[in-house]
C-alpha cells in the first residue's frame, strides 16, 4: 500500500528531518572523502586554534584544532559515522527484541505476558544510563560493546509501548477471524497483527535512534564508550572541557551536531507518528 | 399555545467548502402535551433536530436559516443566557445511552441533588425528598438505596429510569428523546416506554420522540414525521400515517420489516442505502428517487413540493396516489427444504469462569453457560435468542473453538470437536464458519476486499494463486450481490451493509456445512437488514447451509428460522419450532421476549404500553 509513504513524504517534518538526516548519514558514509584531514593526525604547532572566519584562524583547518592539534571538522565527519553506526544498529537491534517479546506477550496473553511483562519492569527499574555503564564496564569499550549495551538496555521501551498496541489489535474480531479461517499462531501474528503495529514500530525506531545518539555521546563522554582511537563527539566534548575558556568553540561544534542529529530524528518520529498512526490520521486533519 | 413550533428550519453542514442542508426546510408542530415521532433510517436528519433544539450540533453544522419558536421564542435567535436558563428546566433531554449519561465516580444521589440544585431548589432536605419522590415515580424500589449507589451497580434500565426521572423532575414542557431504549435490552423496553408516556401524561409535558422503529412510533406516538435524507417526506396522525402510507418511502419501509403475524414472504428490498449528504449534492430533484419503484423523470427533475392529503396530513410526493400499489411478491418461500440429518448435536454443552482470582482471595465460579443441549439439521436456520448476558455469544464462541468449554460434547458431523484429538482446526475451519456482529471490527482495514474474502485460501499450508483467488473472488462476490469492481476496494470504502456482505463472503469462501451468525443485522438499518436477510435465505437455498442465528429481535428471527433456542441466565429455558413457541410460549422470560415486540399493525393495542390497562 503507497498511501501512507506517500502521505508521510508530503508532511513538512518528514521532509525536513529526512534532509537533515540524509546530509548527516552523507558525511558519515563518505568521511573519508569529505574530511581534509585524518581525524587522528595530530599537528602539535597548531593547537587550539580558532575557526577559520575568527581572528588567528587556520584555513586548512576550517573549524581550528583541538588541544591535541587534530582537525575538529575531520573529527566532527568521523564522528557522525560512529554515531549513525550506533543509532542504526542499536536501534534496530533492540527493536527486534523487544517487538518479538511485545507481540509474543500482547497476543497470547496469560502467563505468558506475566512473564514478559514483570521482567520489563525489573528492567526498567534500573536507571538506564547506569545500567548501560554497568555493562560497558563488564563488556569493555568498543563501538559493538556499545550497540550491545543500548540494546539490552532499551528493547523494554518497545516491548511495553508495543504490546499495549498488540492488544488492542488483538480485540478485533478480524483476528478471531483469521483463526478461525484456519491461520496458524505465526501466520495470523504475521499477516494481521504485525501489519497494523508497524506505523508505531517505525516511529518507534526513529525515537530511539535519537535516544541512542546521545547515550552513545554520554559513554564516549565518561570514556565507555568507542575506543579512543575512534572519534565520537561524546569525546570531543570531554576533550573540549579543559580548554572551556581558551576555545569554547571546540566545546560547542559537537554538542550542535549531537543537537541537531537528535533533532532531526525526534522530528522524523513526530511526522511519522502523525501521518503514519491511523487514530491521529483520522481525528488530527 | 404550541410547545414547539419549527418553521422551515434548515442545518446546513460545511463539506469540501459548500454548504449542504442535512436538514432542509423542516416545519412542524408540537401541541403541549403531545407526541411527535420523528422517524427514519440513520442519516436521515432526525437526530440532529434534536441536536439543533439543544444547541449542540456537530462542528461543522449550524442552522442556517428558519426558526424553532419554544412557546412563541425563537430558539435560534434568542439571547445565549436565556436559552441556558430554558435546556434542562423547560425543555429536557433522554439520552440514548444511559450508561454513558451518567457520572460513573459519583453516587445517583449526589447527581440527582446537584441536578435539583441547579434548578433553583434551596434546601436540602427539599432536594432529597423531591429526588425520592421522582424516583419512586419512575417505580424504581428502594429509592432510598438507590441514591446511594453508583452507576455501574444499576442496570442500563435503571439507568434510564433515572435519567427520565431527572429529566421530568423540573416539569418540563418539552422532553426530547432521542432512541431511549436503542441501547437496552428488548425486555427493557416497553417498561421504559410506558414511563415515558405515564411521565408524560401526568406532566402534560410535549414529547419529541426520535426513533428508527415504525411499530413503536405507531403505538407511542400522536403524529409523526418519516425523515429521509435529512427532509420530512410524510407528516400526519400516527396511526394513519403508518396503516395507510402515503409515500413511498414509508411504504417500503414497511414492507421490508419482517412481520410478527402475517405470512411469511420475502421482504422488500430497496436498492442501495440513503445517500449521504455528499452524495445529496449530485441528486436533483426528488431525493428518494434513486430508490423509488414510483418514480418518473418528473420526479428527478424538481423536488416534489409539500402536498395536503388529508387533514393534518402532507406527503411530499408527487405520485402518492399510487403508493399502495407497491408490494412484495406474495408467497415467496423463505423456509426451504431441511433434513432430518442433524449437522451438529450439542450435548451438555457447559461454560464455567473463575472470578476474583488473586494472591489473597480464592476464585469464585460463574457459570455463563450451564448444561446446553440443542441440534441443528442440515440446511436449517435455528435461532438462539435471549437477553445481553444469557450466553448467546458464549455458546457460539464455544462452537467455533475461540473459547474451551468446561464440559460437554460437540459433535459436527458426528465428530466430537472437545476430543483433544480434535484440537486441529482444519477439519473445523472447513465445515464451521462465524459471522461477526461487528463488520467494521471483523474485516482487517489494510486488506482488500478480494484479499478478505479469500483469507481462508491462505490459511495453514494452502497456498492458493492469486489467479485462483481473483476467480473465486468474482464467484463470491456474485453470491453476496456486490459488483466485481469491489475486490480491490478497502474496507474503510465500504457502507455498514456492504462489509457484513463482505464478512458473510469471507465465511462462505470454503463452503461451510454450518454457519454461526452473531447479530449480523442488529446494527443495520430496516432496509440493510432486509438485504442481508433475503440474501441469507437466498444463499441457502443456493448453496446449502445450517446456521446458528444469534438475535435479540424476534420478527427477524420468525422471518428467516424455523426454529428458536430461548436463553435466560446460561440456561436454554425453552426450544421449539417457531410458530409453537411463539404462539403458546411456555417460559416466562419467553413471554417477555414477546410482549416486548410492538404489533404490526399500527391500529392493534399492544398490551404492554396500553394506559388503559392498570
Amino acid at each position: 500500500m503507497g498511501g501512507p509513504v506517500l502521505r508521510s513524504l508530503r508532511s513538512p517534518r518528514v521532509l525536513i528531518a529526512s534532509g537533515m538526516i540524509f546530509c548527516i548519514a552523507f558525511c558519515a558514509i563518505f568521511a573519508g572523502f569529505i574530511a581534509p584531514h585524518d581525524p587522528g593526525d595530530q599537528n602539535l604547532v597548531s593547537i587550539l586554534t580558532p575557526p577559520a572566519w575568527a581572528g588567528g584562524g587556520d584555513p586548512s583547518y576550517p573549524l581550528g584544532t583541538d588541544s591535541l592539534g587534530r582537525c575538529v571538522l575531520s573529527r566532527l565527519i568521523y564522528g557522525a559515522r560512529t554515531a549513525m553506526l550506533v543509532a542504526v544498529f542499536a536501534s534496530i537491534g533492540a527493536m527486534i527484541i523487544g517487538s518479538i517479546l511485545a507481540h509474543i506477550s500482547g497476543y497470547f496473553g496469560g502467563a505468558i505476558d506475566w512473564i514478559i511483562g514483570r521482567m520489563v519492569d525489573v528492567w526498567m527499574s534500573f536507571p538506564p544510563v547506569i545500567l548501560s555503564l554497568i555493562l560497558m564496564v563488564g563488556l569493555g569499550v568498543g563501538l559493538d560493546k556499545v550497540i550491545l549495551a543500548i540494546v539490552l538496555v532499551d528493547w523494554t521501551r518497545f516491548c511495553r509501548v508495543l504490546r499495549s498496541e498488540v492488544l488492542v489489535v488483538t480485540r478485533h474480531d478480524y483476528i478471531a477471524a483469521a483463526r478461525l479461517l484456519g491461520f496458524t499462531h505465526w501466520q495470523t501474528i504475521v499477516r494481521e497483527v504485525l501489519p497494523a503495529t508497524l506505523p508505531l514500530l517505525i516511529t518507534l525506531v526513529s525515537l530511539e535512534m535519537a535516544i541512542a545518539v546521545v547515550v552513545e555521546a554520554i559513554l564516549s563522554f565518561v570514556g565507555l564508550g568507542v575506543g579512543a582511537d575512534q572519534p565520537a563527539w561524546g569525546q570531543m566534548i570531554a576533550d573540549a572541557r579543559q580548554y572551556v575558556y581558551q576555545s569554547p568553540w571546540n566545546l560547542l561544534l559537537p554538542i550542535l551536531a549531537i543537537f541537531l542529529t537528535v533533532a532531526a530524528f525526534n522530528l522524523l518520529g513526530d511526522g511519522l507518528r502523525r501521518t503514519l498512526d491511523v487514530r491521529l490520521a483520522e481525528t488530527g486533519r | 399555545m404550541l410547545a414547539l413550533q419549527a418553521k422551515d428550519l434548515v442545518v446546513g453542514a460545511r463539506i469540501d467548502g459548500d454548504v449542504v442542508p442535512a436538514i432542509r426546510a423542516l416545519s412542524f408542530d408540537l401541541q403541549p402535551g403531545k407526541i411527535v415521532g420523528l422517524v427514519g433510517e440513520s442519516g436521515a436528519g432526525k437526530s440532529m433536530v434534536g441536536r439543533a433544539i439543544a444547541q449542540l450540533l456537530p462542528s461543522g453544522f449550524a442552522i442556517t436559516a428558519g426558526s424553532l419558536l419554544f412557546e412563541g421564542e425563537d430558539l435560534v435567535r434568542m439571547a445565549a443566557a436565556r436559552r441556558r436558563t430554558l435546556l434542562g428546566r423547560a425543555i429536557a433531554f433522554i439520552p440514548q445511552a444511559p450508561m454513558t449519561a451518567l457520572n460513573p465516580v459519583r453516587t445517583i444521589g449526589a447527581q440527582f441533588d446537584e441536578h435539583l440544585a441547579r434548578l433553583g431548589e434551596d434546601s436540602r432536605n427539599a432536594r432529597r425528598e423531591r429526588a425520592l419522590a421522582m424516583l419512586a415515580a419512575a417505580r424504581l424500589p428502594d429509592a432510598r438505596e438507590l441514591l446511594a449507589q453508583y452507576p455501574h451497580q444499576l442496570s442500563g434500565g435503571m439507568c434510564q429510569r433515572v435519567l427520565i426521572a431527572m429529566a421530568f423532575s423540573s416539569n418540563p414542557r418539552l422532553v426530547i428523546a432521542d432512541e431511549p431504549t436503542t441501547a437496552l435490552d428488548v425486555t427493557m423496553h416497553p417498561q421504559i416506554l410506558r414511563l415515558i408516556a405515564d411521565m408524560q401524561s401526568q406532566h402534560g409535558t410535549a414529547v419529541i420522540f426520535i426513533t428508527h422503529d415504525l411499530r413503536l412510533a405507531a403505538q407511542l406516538c400522536d403524529a409523526v414525521i418519516v425523515m429521509y435524507a435529512g427532509r420530512a417526506v410524510e407528516s400526519g396522525p400516527a396511526r394513519a400515517v403508518l396503516s395507510t402510507p402515503a409515500h413511498p418511502y414509508t411504504r417500503c419501509l414497511q414492507l421490508a420489516n419482517p412481520s410478527m403475524s402475517a405470512e411469511r414472504r420475502a421482504l422488500y428490498v430497496m436498492p442501495d442505502q440513503m445517500p449521504s449528504l455528499r452524495q445529496l449534492q449530485n441528486i436533483s430533484g426528488c431525493h428518494f428517487a434513486p430508490r423509488c419503484p414510483l418514480a418518473t423523470d418528473d420526479c428527478r427533475r424538481s423536488e416534489p413540493p409539500n402536498i395536503v392529503i388529508a387533514a393534518d396530513r402532507s406527503v411530499a410526493c408527487i405520485r402518492a396516489e399510487a403508493t399502495r400499489s407497491i408490494s412484495t411478491t406474495p408467497g415467496a418461500a423463505v423456509a426451504s427444504n431441511i433434513s432430518e440429518r442433524p449437522v451438529l448435536q450439542v450435548e451438555g454443552l457447559q461454560k464455567r469462569y473463575e472470578v476474583g482470582s488473586g494472591l489473597f482471595n480464592s476464585a469464585r465460579t460463574v457459570a455463563a453457560v450451564k448444561n446446553a443441549s440443542f441440534s441443528i439439521a442440515e440446511n436449517e436456520f435455528v435461532a438462539l435468542v435471549g437477553e445481553s448476558g444469557s450466553g448467546k455469544s458464549t455458546i457460539a464462541k464455544m462452537l467455533v473453538g475461540l473459547e474451551p468449554p468446561s464440559g460437554g460434547r460437540i459433535l459436527l458431523n458426528g465428530e466430537d470437536l472437545t476430543a483433544p484429538a480434535m484440537r486441529g482446526r482444519a477439519l473445523r475451519a472447513m465445515s464451521l464458519q462465524m459471522v461477526f456482529q461487528d463488520p467494521q471490527s471483523a474485516l482487517n482495514p489494510r486488506r482488500r476486499v478480494a484479499r478478505i474474502i479469500t483469507q481462508a485460501m491462505e490459511a495453514g499450508s494452502r497456498h492458493a494463486s492469486w489467479n485462483e483467488r481473483l476467480a473465486r473472488t468474482k464467484e463470491l462476490l456474485a453470491e453476496v450481490g456486490l459488483s466485481a469492481d469491489f475486490a480491490a476496494r478497502l474496507p474503510g470504502q465500504l457502507s455498514g451493509g456492504q462489509r457484513q456482505r463482505v464478512n458473510i463472503a469471507r465465511a462462505l469462501c470454503s463452503i461451510p456445512k454450518l454457519l454461526i451468525a452473531d447479530e449480523i443485522v442488529s446494527g443495520l438499518d430496516v432496509s440493510i437488514q432486509a438485504q442481508l436477510l433475503n440474501l441469507l435465505a437466498r444463499l441457502r437455498s443456493e448453496l446449502g447451509f445450517a446456521m446458528l442465528f444469534i438475535s435479540h429481535d424476534l420478527s427477524v428471527v420468525r422471518h428467516l428460522c424455523s426454529r428458536v433456542l430461548v436463553m435466560y441466565g446460561g440456561e436454554i429455558v425453552e426450544q421449539g419450532p417457531i410458530a409453537t413457541v411463539f404462539a403458546d410460549p411456555q417460559h416466562v422470560h419467553t413471554r417477555a421476549l414477546l410482549s416486548s415486540v410492538p404489533p404490526d399493525e399500527p391500529e392493534a393495542v399492544w398490551p404492554s404500553l396500553d394506559r388503559n390497562a392498570s
